[in-house]
């Protein structure tokens, strides 16, 4: 297979930048881990803090995340709308751009300069440098779906995924006198983007890659699609109030938040059985079996680590003692790697080997990658599960402090560095294997 | 399914969330005042709230519970620690979490940066938010009934509402300054003495890294007298 319009090229960098801030986020990870398994000297603390490293840890992972989304959204447009992209030039621009405010945003974090909000800690400057580079993304695909030679509703998913996803980004750029209303409109960011436009983008672009590779009917895929993110949007919208128990808000948000949030799994289970029915009734034959295994395990993760991992303490009673704790943390490394990290990989190793007009290739070391990282994280979410277990038992049952419990659990830290060091290496072979992608003798297929 | 019921699952679906979020969203500012008395949010309570952010205090603490967890949650911290406390750490962490098994890095704050910082704390900590985290529910009551019925107390709820933010006793509290059971042992101060230190700590000693406490003297008789009964 090779690729079909001359402009889905400008996908090819997009994907290896995104490949790169994603090692470097597992390294910035593994720094963290180091920081809570060990006593650290006083100057070591002073020069690089935990959370300067932490600022850079989530700030590459939304980086490489979007730049996995577009680089997938530029590579789909032109074979999903029949035609070239609007503007080649444009996406290198945007690119540039986008680079240009993640790098200077981390090196500013290791010199202070913040607007000191978890995960938005990127300042106002460089904000409005990343709403351009948003305004000229959200351009090109609009112009190149409207002139689209064939129309979908997988295109116009995307594009109302892309601007809904800009248009929240705005909320999280003023100052708010009040922290109480600062986090209520943070969640508005945080949460409607990850459960909410983020889900819009991947599940169009899931889809287009189904489609492609199973060759199942496109009226039954876009059945499917209009079903499951109408109940993501219909569960994730209200779901929001899950993050509104303990702000200081009106007590009904217990009720909204709980029983919406408590239904968020029910279209992820969709998508696991959409998947499975798919795959069972495709009428392509398997030609990197690969791929069809990040597909799969695309499903299988994101219903785990959003789905599960997330209802287990989503309800009020059981989030009152959870709520800030390790269990969080469980949770959102499983979730965003379950519904994130393994979709970007699944359309890198759909995209990749058409730009090398290879039909298929060579796996192993892929499969090495696959199962080394699938398996690390799932061992590393339980034991950062068991911290947080600890953490709460001691902290708010057994009421026995701070230090005791995070002293307690620093054993359990050092086995997540161990898990994290080998999630790493099974990122390494993975990227290194996406980057150096080599045809399959046909004779064995 | 036919792929028309589909699409109006999806339109039913988006649109109904979106209008009860929204109209959740307008009587959630409508009631904001009496949960998080925002009248009571003076510029140096956004002076605060600024430093708060100039910091990145966020990603080390969490407040609200969000943020990172690498370090105490600070929604109550006011009540848990009290202000002379929180000027201490914050304007000298490494003379305070010295023999810690975990450090806060030296931010440079100012002094009157600090103060700020304890003015936004103090609004932070009255905002009703059903009593979370459940871990420091026990500072928050004694400190309120420290101000307004001290007698009702019992003294260990006095001992480790005020001091238990740095000292443990029998496993409660936050042991970086010390337990109760060993300091009571190796004392050489009389009650008096004790109760001079624990307004002003340099005053007895003046390698002392201990803030001035903010309690009465009456207080301070009190957690003296609790001490001193431990050995």
């Amino acid at each position: 297979m090779t690729i079909r319009y001359e402009s889905q090229k400008v996908a090819l960098p997009y994907i290896q930048i995104s490949l790169l801030l994603f090692l470097l986020q597992i390294a910035m990870g593994l720094w963290l881990a180091v920081n809570y398994a060990f006593t650290l000297p006083q100057w070591l603390v002073d020069a690089f803090s935990f959370a300067t490293a932490r600022a850079i840890h989530t700030n590459l992972l939304v980086a490489w995340l979007l730049l996995g989304f577009m680089g997938g959204a530029y590579f789909i447009l032109p074979v999903e709308c029949e035609r070239e992209l609007f503007s080649t030039k444009l996406a290198y621009i945007q690119l540039g751009l986008f680079v240009l405010a993640a790098v200077t945003a981390v090196v500013g974090f290791l010199f202070g300069w913040t607007q000191g909000k978890p995960l938005l800690e990127i300042p106002v400057p460089l904000d409005l440098v990343i709403v351009v580079a948003a305004l000229i993304f959200i351009a090109n695909v609009l112009l190149t779906v409207i002139g689209a030679k064939r129309r979908s509703v997988l295109q116009w998913m995307l594009v109302g995924g892309v601007v809904f996803l800009a248009l929240l980004y705005l909320l999280g750029i003023p100052f708010y006198r009040s922290l109480n209303a600062d986090y209520y409109y943070w969640w508005w960011v945080i949460h409607l983007w990850v459960e909410g436009a983020w889900e819009l983008i991947t599940a169009s672009i899931v889809a287009f890659v189904i489609l492609q590779v199973t060759g199942i009917e496109r009226q039954v895929v876009e059945k499917w699609l209009y079903v499951e993110t109408g109940l993501f949007l219909f569960t994730g919208i209200v779901g929001t109030g899950h993050h509104y128990y303990w702000i200081g808000s009106p007590d009904y948000w217990l009720w909204w938040g709980g029983i919406f949030s408590a239904l968020e799994p029910i279209p992820i289970a969709l998508m696991v059985v959409d998947t499975w029915l798919h795959v069972r009734r495709r009428r392509n034959t398997m030609v990197n079996r690969l791929t069809w295994i990040y597909i799969i395990g695309l499903a299988i993760y994101h219903f785990l680590g959003a789905g599960v991992w997330g209802f287990i303490h989503t309800l009020p009673p059981v989030n009152y003692y959870t709520h800030g704790s390790q269990i969080t943390v469980s949770h959102g490394h499983m979730a965003f790697f379950g519904a994130y990290v393994l979709l970007n990989l699944t359309v890198f190793y759909y995209a990749l080997p058409q730009f090398k007009s290879i039909r298929r290739y060579q796996e192993k070391l892929g499969q090495w990658g696959f199962w080394t990282m699938a398996v690390s994280m799932f061992f590393l979410c339980l034991v950062f599960g068991v911290a947080g277990i600890l953490q709460t038992y001691l902290e708010r049952f057994l009421d026995i402090g701070y230090s005791t419990a995070q002293m307690t659990m620093m054993f359990w830290f050092k086995a997540a560095l161990f898990f994290g060091a080998i999630f790493l290496v099974g990122a390494v072979m993975t990227v290194y294997h996406l980057f150096t992608l080599r045809p399959a003798p046909e004779a064995a297929a | 399914m036919t792929k028309k019921a589909a699409k109006s699952i999806f339109w039913v679906g988006t649109l109904m969330s979106a209008g009860i979020f929204i109209w959740l969203t307008v009587d959630f500012h409508r009631q904001e005042p009496a949960y998080a008395n925002t009248d009571r949010i003076t510029e140096q309570v956004v002076a605060g709230k600024k430093v708060w952010h100039k910091y990145n205090c966020n990603d080390c603490h969490t407040i609200l519970g969000f943020g990172g967890y690498y370090a105490p949650d600070m929604t109550k911290a006011y009540y848990r620690l009290g202000p002379n406390n929180i000027v201490a750490i914050v304007m000298e962490p490494e003379k305070v979490y010295k023999d810690s098994f975990r450090k806060m890095p030296k931010l440079g704050l100012t002094r009157r940066e600090a103060e700020d910082l304890v003015e936004f704390l103090h609004w932070v900590a009255d905002i009703e938010n059903r009593h979370w985290p459940p871990q420091d529910e026990k500072y928050v009551r004694a400190a309120r009934l420290r101000e307004k019925e001290p007698h009702k107390l019992q003294k260990v709820d006095i001992v480790l509402g005020a001091c238990g933010g740095c000292h443990s006793f029998e496993n409660q509290g936050r042991d970086i300054a010390g337990d109760f059971g060993d300091i009571a042992k190796e004392t050489q101060y009389d009650r008096d003495t004790l109760v001079r230190y624990i307004l002003n700590p340099t005053s007895v000693n003046p390698d002392s890294g201990m803030p001035p406490q903010n309690v009465s003297p009456e207080t301070a008789e009190l957690i003296a007298d609790f001490i001193l009964g431990l050995k």
